[in-house]
Formats: C-alpha cells, sequence, structure tokens
C-alpha cells in the first residue's frame, strides 16, 4: 500500500505467525510461499503496539509517518 | 469466493459475542456453572478489545473511609463520577450502577480465581483514589491499579481452559429472534468468509464503545490513516447495531463524552488526571495558567477569547513522577514511549496541547438493560461499553461479566429449545455477503469517512435543529446511494464492510434522537449534550431517556421514565 508506518526486518523475522495472529485490526497478511508476514492494511493500523511488543525478535519497528504528526 | 461458502451451524447454550473483558469474563463465569459456551471474537481474545495492548488501572469501587455502594451511587449520580454519567445525571437506571457498585469487590475475587494477576507490588491491591476534587484533594471512590499489560493473554487462557469454544477471526452479522425471544445469530470469519450460524439459548453482547462515526485525531487524510486511543475494532458499535436491529432498546444514542484532552502523539487523558490522584495544570498559549475546560463550550469561550492553543504540564511534579509515568504508560500502551521518544517528547517535562473542542466523541449511551443485565430482548445480556452502563470502565465490565455468567444459567435452564427461521438465516446471509459480489462499487473505508464527516459537520459536539436535519437528510441518501454499493474485495474487507453497515445504522440513530432531546443536559459547560437552539435544561425530561429500536425496518424512539432505585437497595446497608 505505499505504507511506511510499519517496517519488517526481514532478517530477524523467524516466521512465528505472532504480528498475523494478534494483530487487532488485521493489518497483516501471511505469506506462506515464503513462511513471513506482509503489510496488506496498513491504513488501518493506529498504533496499539500489539505486534511490535509481541515480536520476539524486534523485526517490527513502527514510526509515526507524516500523516500523524 | 462464493462457491467457497457454505452454511455451518453452532450449537451451544450461550454465544458469547465479543472477546474483551465483557465476553471473557462472562464465559468464563457461565462455564463455572456448567454451560455450554461459544465466544466469537473479530480478532483474538489474546490481545483483543480495549484492554489488549494493556491497562494501567480498573475502576470504579466504593469503599474507601466507609463509603458505602450507596454512598457511591450518590456520588457517582451526583455530580462527581466521571463525566459521561455524571452530565446524564437521572438518565440511567440507578439500580444498574448499584448492581455494578455493589457486586464490585465480589468480582474482584472471581478474576483473583480466574487467574487474573490483580495484585500490584508485594501481593497487594493496588487501591488509590479515583479522580479529584477541583482543588486537587482525592476524591472518596476509589480504583485499582494494576499491572495489566497482560490481562487479555491471561483471560484468554482461562476461557480456554475452561473449555469455551473460541472462533476466531469472527464477527456477528445479526441476531436471531424467534417469537420475539433470541435463538441464536449469524456471524462471518473474516478471513475466509465462511457464514456460521449459531444456534444459541442465550446471548451476551461484550462489543465495546460506538464512536466510528466521528473523526478520530488527526482527522483521516492520506490513505485515511487515523490515530484512535482505542482499538477501532471494539469502536464499531456491533453490538449495538444488532441489538438495535433485532428489536433491543438502545438509549443515549444522542449523547457522547465530552471531549477533554488530546495530543498529537497519543497520550492518555486518563494516565494524567486519575492515576495516584494526580493533576496536570492547564495553561493558556501565553503561559498564565487556566482552569482545565471541562468540555466543549467551555473551551469555546477560551477559543473566542483567543486563548488557545492550552496546553497542559506534568513539569511541576516531582522528579520520581516521571518514572511512575514511565510504568503507567508501559502497563497500558507501551508502544507510546518509543513514539514519544521518536519525537524527543517527554511526557513529564514537556507542555501537551490540550484540544478541548473535539477529542472523546464515543457515544454515552447503550444497549437498555435491566440491574440483571438483561436487555429488553429476551434473552440477551450486555455489560460494560456497548450497554448503557458504559463509561466505568474496565472494572465496570467486569463486573457486568462477571454477574452475566452468574445470572445467565438461571435463564437458559427455564429458556425454550431455540427454533431457528431458516429465511431470517438466508436473508441475512445475502446482506452479509453481498459486498463479496459487487463489482467497480465503494471500498468500505471511503463511505465510512464520509459519514464521519457528515457527523462532524452537522452533529458534533454542539448540535442545532437546522443542521441536524441536514446531516440527516444526507446520512440517508448517502445510504440509500452507497450502502447497496458496498464492495469486498476479500473477507477482510468484507468485515469492514459489515462495521460500516453498523456505522451507519447508528450514525443515523444519533441523529433521529439528537432531534428529540430538546434541550441541554445538565445546562453547564460540563455537558455531554448541547443544543445551541435550546440552551436550557428541560426539567420534563430529567428522568426520561429516549429509547431507540428498529421495528418491522423503522426505527422507532420512545421516551421512557428511568426507574427508580429499588427500595431495598435505598436501605444502606452497613
Amino acid at each position: 500500500m505505499g505504507g511506511n508506518a510499519i517496517k519488517i526486518d526481514y532478517d530477524r523475522c523467524i516466521g512465528c505467525e505472532k504480528c498475523y495472529d494478534f494483530c487487532p485490526m488485521d493489518v497483516y497478511i501471511w505469506d506462506n510461499d515464503n513462511k513471513v508476514p506482509s503489510v496488506a492494511y496498513e491504513e488501518e493500523c493506529y498504533f496499539c503496539g500489539i505486534c511490535f511488543m509481541e515480536c520476539p525478535k524486534r523485526a517490527i519497528d513502527i514510526t509515526f509517518p507524516a500523516s500523524m504528526w | 469466493m462464493s462457491q467457497k461458502i457454505a452454511n455451518k451451524v453452532v450449537e451451544t447454550d450461550v454465544l458469547v459475542i465479543g472477546g474483551g473483558i465483557v465476553g471473557c469474563t462472562a464465559a468464563w463465569k457461565a462455564a463455572e456453572h456448567g454451560l455450554n459456551v461459544a465466544l466469537i471474537e473479530k480478532s483474538k481474545p489474546e490481545r483483543s478489545g480495549k484492554t489488549g495492548q494493556g491497562m494501567d488501572e480498573i475502576g470504579i469501587f466504593p469503599g474507601r473511609d466507609g463509603v458505602t455502594t450507596l454512598d457511591a451511587l450518590n456520588l457517582y449520580l451526583g455530580g462527581r463520577g466521571p463525566s459521561s454519567l455524571r452530565a446524564a445525571n437521572r438518565v440511567l437506571d440507578p439500580n444498574v450502577l448499584y448492581k455494578i457498585f455493589d457486586n464490585a469487590l465480589w468480582a474482584l475475587d472471581e478474576m483473583e480465581r480466574m487467574g487474573i494477576s490483580m495484585r500490584y507490588v508485594d501481593g497487594e491491591f493496588g487501591w488509590m483514589p479515583y479522580g479529584s476534587y477541583p482543588n486537587g484533594e482525592p476524591g472518596p471512590l476509589i480504583e485499582l491499579r494494576v499491572h495489566w499489560h497482560n490481562v487479555k493473554p491471561e483471560m484468554a487462557s482461562a476461557i480456554r481452559k475452561n473449555g469455551i469454544k473460541v472462533f476466531e477471526r469472527t464477527m456477528v452479522v445479526d441476531l436471531l429472534t424467534n417469537n420475539g425471544i433470541v435463538v441464536g445469530a449469524t456471524a462471518v470469519n473474516t478471513r475466509t468468509a465462511e457464514f456460521i450460524t449459531f444456534k444459541a439459548k442465550a446471548i451476551v453482547l461484550g462489543t465495546g464503545d460506538f464512536s466510528r462515526h466521528y473523526n478520530p485525531s488527526p482527522p483521516p487524510c492520506w490513505k485515511y490513516k487515523m490515530a484512535y486511543n482505542n482499538c477501532p475494532a471494539s469502536a464499531a458499535g456491533d453490538g449495538h447495531a444488532v441489538a438495535f436491529r433485532a428489536g433491543a432498546d438502545i438509549t443515549r444514542t444522542e449523547t457522547m463524552q465530552p471531549a477533554i484532552v488530546r495530543d498529537e502523539i497519543l497520550l492518555q487523558p486518563g494516565q494524567f488526571y486519575l492515576n495516584d490522584g494526580i493533576t496536570a495544570k492547564t495553561f493558556n498559549w501565553k503561559g498564565e495558567e487556566i482552569s482545565r475546560p471541562e468540555g466543549p463550550l467551555e473551551y469555546l469561550q477560551y477559543f473566542n477569547k483567543g486563548m488557545v492553543p492550552l496546553y497542559q504540564t506534568l513539569e511541576h511534579l516531582p522528579d520520581d513522577f516521571q518514572k511512575r509515568l514511565e510504568i503507567h504508560i508501559m502497563d497500558e500502551t507501551p508502544l507510546r514511549l518509543k513514539l514519544h521518544g521518536d519525537r524527543g517528547f517527554n511526557p513529564g517535562k514537556h507542555w501537551y496541547q490540550v484540544a478541548g473542542n473535539r477529542g472523546s466523541h464515543v457515544l454515552s449511551g447503550g444497549i437498555v438493560i435491566d440491574e440483571y443485565f438483561q436487555t429488553t430482548l429476551k434473552g440477551v445480556y450486555a455489560g460494560g461499553e456497548c450497554s448503557e452502563a458504559c463509561g466505568i470502565g474496565a472494572g465496570g465490565a467486569l463486573t457486568a461479566g462477571m454477574s452475566i455468567g452468574e445470572n445467565i444459567h438461571r435463564y437458559v435452564s427455564t429458556a425454550p429449545e431455540p427454533v431457528i427461521d431458516k429465511a431470517m438465516v438466508e436473508h441475512q446471509k445475502r446482506t452479509a455477503l453481498a459486498p463479496l459480489s459487487v463489482k467497480d462499487g465503494t471500498v468500505p473505508m471511503e463511505l465510512e469517512c464520509s459519514i464521519r464527516s457528515i457527523c462532524e459537520e452537522f452533529a458534533g459536539p454542539i448540535k442545532t435543529e437546522g443542521m441536524l436535519r441536514e446531516g440527516l437528510r444526507r446520512l440517508s441518501s448517502l445510504k440509500r446511494a452507497f450502502l447497496p454499493k458496498l464492495m469486498a474485495i476479500n473477507p477482510h474487507y468484507l468485515m469492514r464492510c459489515m462495521e460500516v453497515r453498523n456505522i451507519l445504522d447508528l450514525a443515523e440513530v444519533h441523529f433521529k434522537t439528537a432531534l428529540e432531546r430538546k434541550e441541554t443536559r445538565s445546562g453547564s459547560s460540563k455537558s455531554q449534550f448541547i443544543r445551541l437552539d435550546y440552551p436550557e435544561n428541560d426539567p420534563s425530561l430529567d428522568n426520561k431517556h429516549f429509547c431507540v429500536r428498529m421495528e418491522n425496518g423503522k426505527t422507532m424512539i420512545v421516551a421512557k421514565e428511568v426507574p427508580e432505585l429499588n427500595q431495598e437497595y435505598a436501605k444502606e446497608k452497613n
């Protein structure tokens, strides 16, 4: 979606699915081929930080984009 | 997609809709009584609802320095409770509130039995004063400071252990009724679009508040990005809408909580005012200390004098407060520490803006319940933010949930075997799944943004008849033109389409009931209901509330008398 608020570091991601599993807004989809999450509906993110804190490898970073400043 | 969809039927004694505090506690307690319980949740109970990311304090409890349930009730209704109910003085059934206060300590024990961490430090409860008087002195009610960062994983584990069948990523479509009683509900899986029919003797609604008819902060702009203080998935009014459409009364749909504070970095107002009885100082932009605006009218006075923006600060508080503030934020919204850091913002030292004319547009009403948390539709129970006893927070929610779980088996044991009307199921299925087959239609968020801008412009915190009529006209024409064109390219967007349908129904109800209440409630700046064309309080409406329900597709609004406090409760207990 061209968003820049949620960044996934795929080098760190271990494919545990926690972000995909817990996101209350269902922002993530699961890429079954590569066993990694992908951000599909970033515009629905409300910055609760559940994925950020559940990620066991700190592979997700969340920053405020310009539209939220 | 459509060819994959088959009807799945689930039979259960109790169907709980919503996996937040109310849903989990009600389900857990009902299962303790041996009932067969299913729970549907739009996301996953481990991290869903208002407390999904955590919670730092729960309230409200009577009891400090000999404050009895009745004292608490009088204090609450008499003007020292949270603004959402204070202004609604005498339009909430006092018996409901009485039961919430009276059962609060019992519910607390039940929470511990459920395995939820309730102790603060060294195995002790973290009691603290709830709110403060304008002079900063702590009030007589109390609340509980908790480290509830992981309350939802704890609750989810408790309900799964108790054998509750949890349906994740499942959203309610509508309730099923037969001869005036509830017999189940229909739902859709939001990742597969599987349509599920639940056959149930009783239903519990614990779906959260309704606030998505107004703009969050900041308003949607690029790609609709927006900041909410609470989870928008639990603010779509799903429970309100399904109850309303099934013929249950909902009330106080014209009112909303007055706006108080917003900061662009998503500070939670509660963290500053309530916890530890700490009060922030308020200043105008010139740096002159002023009293905090309690609502939109008071803010408007500052605005008219050119004194805005207004700011608040905690810089006068001792240094150790900085650490305590950090712990509060860690308990409730840990990401915010990081976002503060990114912007170089220090919540203990820097000023933050008070936006008094907008902010919290949460509906301060909900589904009508009696003191047993039963709605006006037989077999349906409701509690927490979606019920009329909203605005009490997690403490009110857990007490409601535990009480429902305690009461519901009595109803279930006498309820008739539910008989499902197949035509009703088919109708609900067609309505719910229709957006999947619409091509070149309207995406749900576009329609939702349109509803919001109409509500912002024509209703808002300060209302007049002409603006309300025009807004209602626009909403109704929007509904006619675009509801049938709602398009879902996948099950995820189908969920958003179903939410928009709920939001649209409730936004209309909001306008219709706001037109009916031709007065300004409480007549002061603390009002949550302001009509510029009727600036006075109408005493004839003092103990009346507008109950709204749908009957044969028509919206029925009836002004009903609010019950008096039961004589037995009115007698002081010692």
